[in-house]
């Protein structure tokens, strides 16, 4: 276990630090001048030499690669993301509010996605080939095909524009948020709807429920206490994976509906070539994403302990 | 009580593979129900099974290999729990001690899930799950195949030991004729999804009248084998 742990921590460290190279060497080895990006962000107009030649200077963009790198790194290994290239202020506060955008949001489309797809593939699973069957795996395949950028701007002209019903833009209100969890909704709707009817499906193929059935447990217990476990773990699987989906999602779904999430407020750091902006919102998603792994792999040790034992 | 069958059938995309079959078994009845692959033996037993359950009546089943009977996802106290629930009784209340005993495996942890026990424990285990509640029959189709000949032997004695002077009745379904012949007292000939030839274990092995009895008791040198 604290073997498991430590190795955890150790791939972890390795994919946190790969990550934050690599994205630092991207930023800075792309086209044009990070300096002019910064300052016409800053000033929000057309800069002479010196005033560029000096935002450079305050950037720390004015180094090499190597030393730029490490006086990057070693504040961050204990948090600490710097000052925004564009507005001076610490990363920390305004990723925090960034955040207090986009977690309840990812929460609320997560949610949506499983309120919908649990009932449907269950209703599904359960005559497979039959109508409601057909229905769900087109509903499924609609949610994969229709992108979110399209299905926003349809829902905003259905309920936004036509119907009044809910704001378009912004994120004052709970009610702002709702628009935007059904566009993400969908998606995840779509392929755990797939992912569920699948594994429910293939659970109930195991070779070991008919003996189990004539031993005279009843079809309820059977599903609850055979098919259920089967079932879950390609659906864990696939939890994890959705969240990728989900974050890249976002950040198409904040920019159409002006949240200032996350999305938002990466977008315009990679325009304004903020690197420290950049930087703690891919040091972020990554950390999410190990931890999620983190938790991925914990869940699949209780459900299937050989998967521990084969690493061991 | 004396359990009896009639008109067991079964047809699957459109053929016959069980023809009307009636059976008639007795109280501590060893039966083998031998004949070829694919000529209905585990058909009938699960179609004896299904009726005798309608009837009310407690049978337990066996199946070939433990991954057949075993979810590996719960452990072997779940299984056992699960058996109890379904047979209507409260939990611990089946003499898992006796029954361990009796087929040697009580030095399995219940704790774990089945692929942490042996292949010969877990098949074991599973006959002692099918003895909870003392079933009128116990039917074994091919219950030693995934075994190595010396577990299957055991494994078969120790069965034998514990049914010894109980009212439970054992079918035992198998291709393997020297298998059945040293565990049987009565063999019926299984060919084409018909029952066409029943009668004691030495008649059929001595005096085989069918043709597909005489084809069994030709190919197999059934004295050799130590099961």
């Amino acid at each position: 276990m604290i073997m498991g742990l430590l190795g955890f921590v150790l791939r972890a460290a390795v994919v946190l630090s790969g990550t934050a190279a690599l994205t630092f060497a991207l930023l800075w080895n792309a086209p044009g001048d990070p300096a002019q990006a910064i300052a016409m962000a800053r000033f929000d107009a057309l800069l002479t030499e010196d005033v560029i030649d000096q935002v450079r200077a305050e950037a720390g963009l004015d180094i090499s690669f190597w030393p730029a790198f490490t006086s990057w790194l070693v504040p961050l290994l204990s948090l600490d993301f710097g000052n925004s290239a564009v507005t001076g202020r610490p990363v920390w506060p305004d990723l925090v509010t960034a955040m207090s955008y986009t977690f309840p949001l990812a929460l609320a489309s997560l949610a949506v996605g499983l309120a919908v797809s649990l009932p449907l593939a269950v209703l599904a699973a359960k005559r497979p080939g039959s109508l409601v069957d057909r229905c769900a795996v087109a509903v499924a395949s609609l949610g994969v095909a229709i992108p979110a950028y399209w299905l926003g701007l349809l829902l905003i002209l259905l309920f936004a524009v036509k119907l009044a019903w809910l704001p378009a833009m912004g994120a004052r209100t709970a009610a702002h948020a709702i628009l935007p969890a059904l566009t993400l909704g969908l998606g995840v709707t779509a392929s755990f709807t797939r992912i569920i009817r699948s594994g429910i499906l293939e659970a109930r193929g195991q070779p070991f429920l008919p003996a189990i059935r004539r031993r005279g447990v009843s079809d309820r217990a059977i599903g609850r206490d055979h098919v259920a476990p089967h079932a879950a773990i390609p659906v864990v699987t696939v939890f994890g994976l959705e969240l990728a989906f989900l974050l890249e999602g976002l950040v198409l779904v904040e920019v159409i509906f002006g949240r200032p999430g996350l999305g938002t407020f990466l977008v315009q750091a990679i325009l304004a070539r903020d690197f420290p902006h950049v930087q703690a919102v891919v040091v972020l998603t990554a950390l999410i994403f190990v931890t999620v792994n983190l938790l991925i792999d914990g869940i699949y040790r209780v459900i299937e302990p050989r998967i521990g034992e084969r690493d061991a | 009580m004396t359990l009896s069958v009639s008109g067991l059938s079964a047809v699957r995309s459109g053929r016959t593979i069980l023809h009307p079959t009636s059976l008639v078994i007795a109280p501590g009845a060893r039966i083998g129900l031998v004949g070829l692959s694919g000529s209905g033996k585990s058909t009938l037993g699960h179609a004896l099974i299904d009726d005798l359950r309608a009837q009310g009546r407690s049978v337990a089943h066996v199946p070939q290999s433990p991954d057949e009977a075993l979810d590996p996802l719960r452990s072997m106290a779940f299984h056992w729990q699960e058996a109890e629930h379904a047979l209507g009784l409260t939990p611990g209340s089946a003499d898992q001690r006796g029954l361990f005993a009796a087929l040697n495996i009580e030095g399995g942890d219940l704790s774990k899930r089945p692929w942490s026990w042996s292949r010969g424990m877990q098949q074991r285990f599973v006959i002692a799950m099918a003895l909870i509640g003392t079933p009128d029959l116990i039917v074994l189709d091919e219950p030693t195949s995934a075994l190595d000949p010396v577990v299957a032997a055991a494994t078969m004695d120790l069965l034998d030991r514990h049914l010894d002077g109980r009212e439970t009745a054992m079918m035992l379904i198998t291709h393997d004729l020297g298998l059945a012949a040293r565990r049987v007292f009565q063999l019926m000939v299984m060919h084409d999804g018909q029952l066409v030839e029943q009668a004691p274990t030495d008649d059929i092995l001595l005096r085989p009248q069918t043709r597909a009895a005489q084809a069994l008791v030709a190919h197999r040198n059934w004295m050799a084998l130590p099961c």
